[in-house]
């Protein structure tokens, strides 16, 4: 429904139907089917409820008639909200991720409350489809940086290069409810050959979380990713040098193409003393949890007492020697 | 060139009535019955089909609203600007083109890094003082910078000069439309007047300003001398872009001529070059003067009286 368009002629991203320009590199869309004047024509835009001849009217921002008032269709530019193109499965089920959650509340270590595990109550658990962007990407990157490789009485010699990066199969959130920080680590987690059409239904009553941004901010989101990653990824190995600063990058992107997944995950509040904790697992490992667990502040104060008893021991039996 | 006969006979579709309309007009309206008409030329290389338009959003009230507050801003404009009255007020739709381009450019520059060092000296009593003095150690950095450059508007009308529309800039490129003859259907709309070449040069000069901009923001280092580019554009496109904007002429003495004023026709942003008036600005100087002196005066007066 929103692809079959020729990709754009400069940067190759795909179009899709509502596109003016692309959002990549900014190119006019090929307009549809326009035929050849050969001729002078005169167009008179009639009211379609009267025939008057109407024009153009700022409060309307159409054509809208001044006669009757009726105002006609104008086509504006769609900027439809995102919606998901695939669903990764759920291979971890219920009694699993719960299963997870306990061994996780008992593997916590000694700092914990002793009856973290005995004493936690579930509240919910629900299964979740947190959405985001899968794209890949042809960078042409042309940089500048500082970085101590050269270097001569100054900490830092400039540096400039061009390197080309490839990206495949990166995800980006665009999660509401999951922190950027629990889904960096569901990621690496998820099959995206497992992407479906539908939703399966091995797991009842899931939410599906929705897109709630139009498409339009949407790729420049993903954009504005690769920009920030692309840094990160010169310097590994691209630019000279162990330590960087002020790394510039201009990008020349080609081939831009995203798809809109949703993403299992189990999210789990479970309450402690009347405290509620979240943990997020993935839906596709029950090894990969995310969340938080009170600490024991008796445990930690007795140990902190405990040291510092210890060390002032040592130091009088210094002295004392 | 624009062809200078391509006048257009135009008969009314409402009253019949015979209408002559100029090469560099796209609308007309029938002088006897108010019918307004689009006319679509047959597209040629300086004339091309309008790709996008951007709609008024400012009606001529709110126009002729603006541009009395912009008047009553101006406190040192010529007397009875604030009350002149703004003449010739149109609705135009401005062609121009709407350029984009990959931007490759190879540099030069001479980066400045920053290092410190401690100086040891020997004041006059024989004291050793040190202190930490920055010096800075330049290198030299070539390289390339490549990058797609878009939004950038150019006239394409004799009407406006380029520097008037970057004055009227920004436009809103979100609320850009497809052009349909809607959109200008009952208002003046201009064909482009100046050839495709030369609006080109114009975007091309825009843009190597806007790559120097980039560039200096680019340059690693603490600071940065010398910074030459050279650029080139590659995959260039110009679409035909019609941009909604009020001018105003302003008539505030009959010996002078009228004042310019450009208002955005979907922002409202009020652009115009207002003169200064010599006699307000001496006025000024002469009452500041006056108050000055009036505790001189009053001090002196005192001092005659003791």
């Amino acid at each position: 429904m929103t692809t079959a368009q020729a990709p754009c002629s400069r940067c190759a991203s795909p179009l899709e139907r509502e596109d003016l320009r692309c959002p990549i590199c900014n190119a006019a869309a090929p307009e549809g089917e326009r035929e050849d004047r050969q001729q002078t024509e005169i167009e008179v835009l009639r009211c379609e409820g009267c025939g008057a001849a109407v024009a153009y009217d700022v409060r309307a921002r159409a054509p809208a008639c001044a006669f009757c008032g009726s105002v006609m269709y104008i086509e504006v530019p769609e900027d439809p909200p995102e919606q998901i193109e695939g669903y990764l499965p759920f291979t971890v089920s219920r009694e699993r991720a719960g299963e997870a959650h306990r061994s996780w509340l008992r593997g916590l270590g000694w700092f914990r409350p002793s009856d973290l595990h005995s004493a936690s109550r579930m509240e919910s658990m629900t299964p979740l489809w947190w959405v985001g962007w899968v794209f890949d990407a042809e960078a042409a990157a042309t940089w500048a940086a500082d970085s101590d490789a050269g270097a001569r009485r100054a900490d830092w010699a400039p540096h400039s290069g061009q390197t080309d990066l490839e990206f495949e199969n990166v995800i980006v959130s665009a999660s509401r409810g999951l922190s950027s920080s629990e889904t960096d680590r569901l990621i690496p987690t998820y099959d995206l050959t497992s992407a479906r059409d539908r939703p399966d239904e091995t797991v009842t009553e899931a939410v599906v979380e929705q897109f709630d941004l139009p498409r339009s901010t949407a790729r420049g989101r993903v954009a504005a990713f690769i920009r920030r990653t692309v840094a990160d990824r010169l310097q590994q190995g691209h630019i000279p040098g162990r330590r960087f600063r002020n790394v510039n990058a201009a990008l020349v992107l080609r081939r831009l193409v995203t798809r809109r997944r949703a993403f299992p995950s189990w999210v789990l509040a479970y309450r402690y003393r009347g405290a509620l904790y979240r943990v997020v697992i993935s839906g596709q490992d029950a090894g990969c949890l995310v969340g938080s667990a009170p600490y024991s502040v008796a445990k930690i104060v007795g140990v902190v007492c405990g040291g510092a008893l210890v060390l002032a021991l040592i130091v009088s039996l210094i002295l004392a020697l | 060139m624009v062809d200078v006969n391509d006048r257009v006979e135009v008969s009314c579709e409402s009253c019949g009535a015979k209408v002559v309309v100029e090469p560099l007009q796209r609308t007309s309206r029938c002088p006897y019955c108010d019918s307004p008409s689009v006319i679509d030329r047959p597209a040629t290389a300086d004339r091309p089909d309008p790709v996008f338009a951007i709609g008024f959003a400012v009606d001529q009230k709110q126009a002729d609203g603006l541009v009395r507050a912009f008047l009553k801003r101006k406190k040192m404009a010529p007397f009875g600007l604030a009350r002149a009255f703004a003449e010739m007020v149109q609705g135009v739709y401005v062609p121009a083109y709407l350029y984009s381009a990959v931007a490759s450019s190879s540099y030069a520059a001479r980066i400045g890094e920053d290092y410190w060092v401690t100086e040891t000296t020997r004041d006059s009593k024989g004291r050793t003082r040190t202190r930490r003095k920055r010096k800075t150690e330049l290198r030299d950095l070539r390289g390339s910078h490549r990058t797609y450059l878009g939004d950038v508007l150019v006239t394409a009308s004799r009407g406006v000069s380029n520097e008037e529309l970057e004055s009227a800039e920004p436009y809103d490129l979100d609320e850009l439309k497809r052009y349909a003859p809607g959109l200008v259907a009952g208002w003046s709309s201009e064909e482009p007047s100046l050839t495709r070449e030369d609006c080109l040069a114009l975007a091309r000069r825009e843009s190597a300003a806007e790559v120097g901009r980039l560039l200096r923001e680019f340059m690693p280092g603490d600071s940065v001398r010398g910074l030459d580019h050279q650029t080139t554009f590659e995959d260039e496109s110009a679409d035909l872009t019609l941009l909604p904007m009020w001018v105003f002429a302003v008539r505030y003495s009959q010996e002078k001529p009228p004042i310019r004023l450009i208002v955005n026709g979907q922002t409202g942003e009020v652009w115009g070059r207002v003169p200064t008036s010599w006699r307000k600005i001496g006025l000024v100087v002469a009452v500041v003067l006056g108050l000055l002196a009036v505790p001189i005066l009053v001090a002196m007066i005192a001092g005659l009286l003791q």
